[in-house]
């Protein structure tokens, strides 16, 4: 490359509309955060086309009765014999089944679909639930330090030490009892996988944000709020947490893929939830034993599984990207 | 002596409906109901020679014959021992002498059984001499050592005169006399209030394992272990034996892994029933995918199946293609789904015969695997029992609510409208728990089930447990007030009805834990006829009386009865099957390999 090069050209590749304002033809606008972080995760197709897969899920989510009907499937849980030959095996898909039928006889299209409802509402309660008590302890942590840190950080060194699967096993055997576990406040279902979800993630949330926190807390900004007399409170929540809403959503976003498959493995251990509530972890468990005969039993939930957490990750990729344009391209 | 019987039979239960096989080592007739089985019966021709795989799941329960209770202990034993007497192999219902010289004899009164014995029988090496009739005595009161702890021997033998469970080893009973080398008398005494004794059952109990013959002086030493170390260094006296080395240890049996039977070299054919074709039978364990198992077997040479039936894609390639391959025998068992007559609303005569005669028995049953797995019951006696032909064998007795399969919503409307809905649905509001399987075709019956209560109109919470825990925690506990058990079901002991209905529908066997009563159904005059039926001895007798039994539970509706299961047995295209139609599997003496 020549020596002698201008501003114009060295931002050449970054924005040919630079090139404008630098040359005077255009004037300059101000642009908020969001609207610069907008404008440069636009440009990511990967991350908008699985945005976009994700707002269609959502939407299917929540309308998943009224597609069912359209469709003219029956519902997620009702059983149909006539779909099942003289020997109990399931049909595959057909014009009445778009995706088959299960070995009881139940839409896979329709437990597909009402499967995704469960999959979202588990891995976003669950990482927001998480993305909540992380924040805080890792503020306080990180704000605080001495003792109190010292309690925090080593209480959540145990908490990432937790063997979390065999936990879920180990809540699902006992407290599968007649009355459940502390009295009958721990049963297997839904509860216990966004609990384990939480106890999961938190730690991780919290490390991440007491890292950030403690280099905020020296910032001039800081500073400044403290001699003009802030609360310890008010610094920590007004003047350092807004300045973590860029990681906080990164990790958020990348937690919820994890999530949901963490969700999926428990239910397909059968600590997730009850049935016949539709999940995808569950379905797959009940699909491996007869593979070799229905092969969309596993295929169509195993589908719907691997893109939905595709999707996650890219958009979770695409936001960090965005979202710190001095750090390196995650891809 | 029904506390005991409800113990030990529970434990049977637990055993063996985790797999679809089933039967704890009773007896069977055929009941005319298996047309699609095949190559099974007929001891017929087979060559000598050759070894014979089994692919098994699992190991046996106890390898000791004293002290197995579950259907593949019953097929090792049948294969390496004389019981005193030996199902038919093709009519179970009729006990043939085996190590017996010929049919017990029971006193009027049922208070004495004698049994003659067979002379020039020998045991195995180490021990090699002549089996006595002390050997059998010894084998019944091992069973009641607290180092043998047999699963059934107060329930069957705890009227023998002196009986008593969990005695210290070495402790004799009285009750059981040896008049000669040849003769065993069993003195009973008699049951509470009566002057009669139980003899008919003891008598059908002399063809359990547990009277296969034991030589004292050389198993001593082993019972005085705990558990006892027989079983590892047993003798036989039947045609094969488990390879043992020189000191007696049975060498041939590794755990979890490996049954190995070679020809015992002391067996006598001319003693013997069994035509023992082939010359080594190895069992190979840990073959637990029942797909890959099938595949193995029916692609295979020389190979059975054990413990595990194949699943249901399997028995649709067999039965369209490969019919030869597949033999279904009746289990002589059935299961059903149990509805707590204690609690509200199944307290309702008219409410229970209305879930009944709604229920699509057809979709339960596809869950297992559909009409080749089983038929779908008219009454409780299954078929393989005596009494079955009496009760009305497949037709029944005409009830109603039991006559169509595939559920009569009209006569269900009817039956609670007799219970006061007027809807023909139900309408109470009340949750109802029921506590089913949580994995494989078990949670997949719980769901069927569920979901058929919920349109009659049931609120029905369901609890899906492992198998173990639905039993142990739940269903077998009274105090959990489970109104609805989807996944129970009972195996005969023997062919006589009292081992499958006393356990699971006599109101005087619900106990606080270990209950099989699931129903607790508790019918004052359904007790008192159990009570008089198990006191006859005349065979015929027995069969009638406990087919009325049959009557009275059946029109209780305490249960809704969906299937009378049968065993799917498979085999390579060289192997001559036979089936044992007691066991309801292959019968490791009569099979042979080509």
């Amino acid at each position: 490359m020549s020596t002698g090069a201008g501003a114009s050209d060295l931002l050449h590749a970054e924005d040919p509309g630079l090139d404008q304002i630098v040359s005077g033809e255009q004037s300059v606008t101000a642009r908020s955060p969001l609207q610069l972080f907008w404008r440069r995760f636009r440009r990511d197709k990967v991350a908008m086309t699985a945005l976009f897969f994700i707002a269609l899920l959502v939407a299917v989510a929540i309308l998943a009765g009224p597609i069912i009907k359209l469709v003219g499937a029956p519902g997620p849980n009702v059983q149909q014999t006539s779909a099942l030959d003289d020997f109990g095996l399931p049909s595959g898909p057909s014009s009445e089944h778009l995706f088959g039928v299960d070995p009881i006889g139940r839409d896979v299209f329709a437990r597909v679909l009402y499967g995704a409802r469960v999959s979202l509402m588990v891995a976003l309660i669950g990482t927001g639930l998480s993305v909540i008590f992380g924040s805080v302890l890792g503020i306080i942590a990180g704000f605080y330090r001495s003792w109190v840190d010292t309690i925090i950080a080593r209480s959540l060194d145990v908490m990432l030490a937790f063997p979390v699967l065999l936990l879920g096993l180990g809540l699902a055997t006992a407290c599968s009892g007649e009355n459940g576990c502390a009295g009958g406040l721990i049963q297997p279902g839904l509860s216990v996988v966004i609990a384990i979800i939480v106890l999961a993630n938190t730690p991780y949330v919290a490390r991440i944000i007491r890292g950030q926190v403690l280099s905020l807390r020296e910032k001039e900004f800081v500073e400044a709020s403290r001699s003009l007399g802030a609360s310890n409170t008010r610094i920590m929540f007004r003047d350092i947490l807004p300045n973590l809403v860029a990681p906080i959503i990164v990790y958020a976003t990348l937690f919820i893929p994890a999530n949901i498959l963490l969700e999926a493995a428990l239910s397909f251990l059968g600590v997730g939830v009850q049935p016949p509530t539709a999940s995808w972890g569950d379905m797959l468990s009940d699909a491996v034993s007869i593979f070799d005969v229905a092969w969309w039993f596993m295929f169509f939930p195993g589908t719907a599984l691997l893109l939905t957490v595709l999707a996650f990750n890219l958009v979770g990729d695409g936001l960090q990207d965005a979202l710190n344009p001095k750090g390196t391209k995650s891809r | 002596m029904t506390r005991s019987l409800k113990w030990a039979l529970a434990l049977c239960v637990l055993l063996v409906l985790p797999f679809a096989v089933a039967a704890c080592g009773g007896d069977d007739d055929d009941g005319g109901t298996d047309e699609q089985a095949t190559d099974q019966g007929t001891p017929a021709q087979g060559q000598k020679g050759g070894t014979l795989v089994s692919l098994w799941a699992g190991d046996v329960d106890f390898i000791d014959p004293g002290s197995t209770y579950y259907q593949m202990g019953t097929q090792i034993v049948r294969a390496t021992q004389k019981t005193l007497y030996t199902p038919k192999i093709d009519d179970a219902t009729i006990a043939e002498p085996d190590m017996a010289e010929a049919d017990p004899e029971v006193a009027e009164d049922g208070c004495t059984v004698t049994v003659r014995i067979k002379t020039g029988v020998k045991f195995s090496p180490p021990v090699d001499r002549e089996v006595t009739s002390a050997d059998v005595k010894y084998a019944i009161e091992r069973g009641f050592f607290n180092t043998v702890n047999n699963g059934y021997a107060g329930a069957y033998f705890g009227s023998v005169d002196g009986a008593e469970v969990g005695v210290d080893p070495g402790t004799e009973i009285p009750g059981i006399e040896t008049p000669d080398d040849s003769t065993v008398v069993f003195n009973l005494k008699p049951a509470e209030g009566e002057d009669r004794c139980p003899g008919g059952v003891v008598a059908g109990a002399l063809q359990m394992p547990l009277s296969a013959p034991v030589p004292k002086e050389y198993a001593a030493p082993h019972d005085e272990k705990n558990p006892s170390a027989y079983g590892q260094n047993q003798v036989a006296t039947g045609p094969y034996m488990i390879e043992n080395d020189a000191s007696g240890k049975a060498i041939g049996y590794e755990a979890g892994r490996r049954i190995h039977l070679v020809r015992n070299p002391n067996w006598d054919e001319s003693l013997d029933n069994d035509p023992a074709f082939v010359d080594e039978i190895d069992i190979r364990q840990g073959n637990d995918d029942p797909t890959v198992m099938s595949r193995e077997i029916i692609n295979g040479e020389s190979m059975i199946n054990g413990d595990q039936p194949p699943p249901p894609a399997v028995l649709k390639q067999l039965l369209t293609r490969d019919k030869d391959k597949l033999a279904l025998v009746p289990s002589g068992g059935g299961r059903w789904i149990s509805m707590n007559t204690t609690v509200e609303p199944f307290d309702d005569i008219n409410v229970r015969k209305a879930v009944a005669a709604g229920m699509d028995r057809e979709a339960l049953r596809l869950t297992r695997g559909g009409e080749v797995v089983g038929d779908i019951p008219t009454h409780y006696i299954p078929p393989g029992l005596v009494g079955f032909e009496e009760a009305g064998g497949m037709e029944g007795f005409g009830v109603d609510f039991m006559a169509n399969p595939k559920g009569d919503k009209n006569l269900s409307a009817e039956y609670f409208k007799e219970a006061g809905f007027e809807s023909g649905k139900y309408e109470g509001g009340e949750e109802l728990l029921m506590v089913g399987d949580n994995e494989g075709v078990g949670a997949q019956t719980a769901q069927v089930a569920a979901q058929q209560l919920e349109e009659m109109g049931f609120k029905v919470q369901l609890r899906q447990v492992t198998h173990d825990a639905m039993y142990t925690k739940f269903c077998n506990r009274p105090k959990a007030d489970v109104a609805l058990c989807p996944n129970v079901g009972w195996l005969k002991d023997f062919p006589d009805p009292q081992t499958y209905l006393d356990p699971t529908f006599n109101g005087n066997n619900i106990l606080p834990q270990g209950n099989s009563n699931w129903s607790e159904l508790d019918v004052p005059e359904i007790n008192q006829a159990m009570a008089d039926a198990a006191l006859l001895t005349d065979p015929a007798e027995r069969a009638e009386a406990w087919a009325e039994i049959d009557r009275m539970v059946t029109e209780q509706a305490p249960a809704i009865m969906w299937i009378w299961d049968k065993n799917s047995n498979i085999k390579s295209e060289n192997v001559g099957g036979v089936v044992d139609e007691d066991n309801g599997l292959w019968s490791l003496s009569h099979t042979s390999v080509r």
